[in-house]
């Protein structure tokens, strides 16, 4: 199967299987350079990866904050 | 607590603690609308979400002085939002219950679940990506296709941007089994916003 197509030394799966570590940033550089290799020579899990990754960045937008009118100017400071 | 003038969440809470009724009102308008965006997931409709997110804030101002910080402010009032639903819930007696649908065996095959979200498959049409606003719609609608843990666990982290560690707290989870929830809820995301593509709406 195509899934368990293996490329710069790491297969397909196991790429599906690290894609939240990899946007998180959290694994070994060795590891992420890897899975830089595998993406650079696998168009299926480049095309997957980059959706993942827009997805993220939709969810991120959905909870950036709206512009709100300005509040009620500051109460005078009670010393 | 000693205030931290970089943090308006914290010197906020101080101040509210000590009964400075402004400060509390500032921090809540500051997280209003997340707690409100986390309510209607737990919640039928946008009254049963109004009614969570009032008394969450209730519950809050009654308990300021209990924030430790040893979190956001955020994950704190997400919490009380979310204990809040449950409690609304079981008063909602012979009303169907909040889930669009059950929550998938957490062993599903992630290969499978990938190949559902349209791994391997040719990307989606880029045309469909330029009007923003049906995205946002798109991705919220599909959110509400999830099981409850699902739909959590992704606006939690993803959308209101807390910690593993919060995340973890607030949905009573070890913490390392945080992310792989999230993955596979992503994945599943992924796969409802694709099925909704692929039918048109």
């Amino acid at each position: 199967m195509a899934h368990e197509r293996e490329v710069a030394g790491i297969r397909c799966t196991e790429v599906l299987a690290l894609l939240a570590d990899y946007i998180d940033g959290d694994l070994p550089d060795h590891r992420r350079r890897q899975i830089d290799e595998h993406l650079a020579g696998c168009s299926w899990c480049e095309d997957f990866g980059g959706a993942y990754g827009a997805l993220v960045t939709g969810l991120r937008e959905l909870g950036a904050p709206a512009p709100t009118p300005p509040l009620d100017p500051a109460p005078p400071k009670v010393e | 607590m000693t205030p931290d003038h970089d943090d308006p969440d914290l010197a906020d809470a101080v101040a509210a603690a000590t009964g400075d009724r402004v400060a509390f009102g500032r921090l809540a308008a500051r997280h209003h609308d997340a707690v409100m965006r986390v309510a209607r997931l737990l919640t039928p409709s946008a009254q049963a979400a109004e009614d969570v997110t009032q008394e969450t804030f209730l519950a809050a101002l009654q308990h300021i002085a209990s924030f430790r910080a040893d979190g956001s402010l955020r994950a704190w009032l997400l919490q009380i939002a979310r204990h809040s639903a449950l409690r609304l819930a079981r008063r909602r007696v012979g009303q169907p219950p909040p889930e669009a649908q059950l929550d998938v065996d957490e062993h599903e095959d992630l290969a499978s679940l990938g190949v559902a979200a349209g791994w391997g498959q040719p990307p989606p049409d880029p045309e469909r990506d330029l009007d923003l606003q049906r995205r946002r719609d798109a991705l919220r609608d599909a959110l509400l296709t999830l099981g409850e843990n699902d739909r959590l666990v992704i606006q939690l982290r993803d959308v209101e941007g807390l910690t593993y560690e919060e995340v973890a707290r607030i949905l009573e989870v070890p913490l390392t089994t945080v992310k792989p929830r999230l993955h596979r809820a992503r994945l599943r995301l992924m796969a409802s916003l694709r099925q909704r593509f692929d039918d048109g709406t």
